[in-house]
């Protein structure tokens, strides 16, 4: 059924994707980073601060899509038994925790210059914490179980549990008081309160973060594949 | 002008650390992988050449995998 997402008629399309991406990111990461550090306006309130948002948000967006996609995936292993979901997870993983980690730190220097403060036990930190406790996990689970069955049967568990905290983290902000902004982009629903000064800026970031989680993505495949080829060596 | 991109009217350090923080976890990670990848190309080429001629001839034919891990190999040295 899943056959046309089998290891060895992606494997022809990745160099090409890789080449095609190198090609285009630097231009576009400089552009980007020319909207966002240059171009963009400061905030009537917040200042040049303003700026770290160029970053944090699009880190955010990407960890908590990633962790989705990943538990999404695990529900699919479980149903129907491909190998090749868990082989995806596996390679997402890793790009999810970087940017959970980023999110929170640069949110963390966000912090500092409006709230007053680094760090805050409120709901949406909080929850992105949790988020990052169950990237762990789930990288863990892969490393440390030498019995491959075994492994997947663990992470995917860590991912379906964990995908719990997603809806936790989106709605902290409207559920519970917290130091932490309400949502200024509705993704569900397509609005924004954001003036399009900065969020071209911000689109731009985001999609050259996202260029760069398909190359990474993409490499950690073709590794993964290679892996197992190479144990496999003498059957092919 | 350039004081006042550098400092970002006070919050350079924020702003900076930021973009700095992310550009230089990204590019370690780029790096990290793509040496990963690499160092499993160089010892898929090293276990094919491990085999006879004739094992090697029939593994390179029957797999379009391992002919291509091979061909980016040679490409990359």
């Amino acid at each position: 059924m899943f056959d046309f997402i089998n290891p060895s008629n992606i494997f022809r399309l990745i160099e090409k994707f890789i080449n095609f991406i190198n090609s285009i990111f630097y231009i576009l990461l400089i552009i980007a980073l020319t909207f966002a550090l240059i171009l963009s306006p400061p905030d009537y309130l917040q200042g040049d601060s303003v700026r770290i948002m160029y970053v944090h948000v699009p880190s955010a967006w990407i960890a908590l899509a990633s962790f989705t996609f990943i538990a999404i995936l695990s529900v699919l292993n479980f149903i129907f038994k491909t190998k090749n979901f868990n082989l995806i997870s596996k390679c997402v993983a890793p790009i999810g925790l970087l940017f959970t980690s980023l999110a929170i730190i640069t949110g963390s220097l966000w912090g500092q210059p409006t709230w007053g403060t680094w760090w805050v036990w409120d709901a949406r930190i909080t929850s992105m914490l949790f988020l990052m406790i169950f990237y762990i996990l789930f990288i863990m689970a892969h490393k440390f179980i030498k019995e491959e069955d075994k492994a997947i049967k663990i992470s995917s568990l860590i991912a379906i549990v964990g995908i719990i905290n997603i809806p936790i983290i989106k709605y902290s902000v409207e559920w519970w008081n917290t130091l932490h902004q309400s949502q200024s982009i509705k993704l569900l629903n397509g609005t924004s309160t954001i003036h399009t000064s900065m969020l071209v800026p911000l689109m731009l970031m985001l999609l050259v973060l996202l260029l760069y989680c398909a190359l990474i993505f993409l490499m950690k495949y073709k590794t993964e594949i290679i892996r197992i080829k190479k144990k496999n060596i003498k059957r092919l | 002008m350039i004081n006042n991109f550098i400092s970002m009217n006070g919050y350079g350090l924020y702003v900076w650390l930021s973009f700095g923080i992310t550009i230089l976890a990204c590019a370690y990670i780029y790096y990290k992988t793509y040496k990963t990848l690499k160092k499993y190309e160089k010892d898929f080429a090293k276990e094919l050449n491990l085999l006879s001629a004739s094992e090697k001839k029939i593994v390179v034919e029957k797999s379009k995998i391992a002919a291509q891990i091979l061909a980016s190999h040679n490409k990359s040295i």
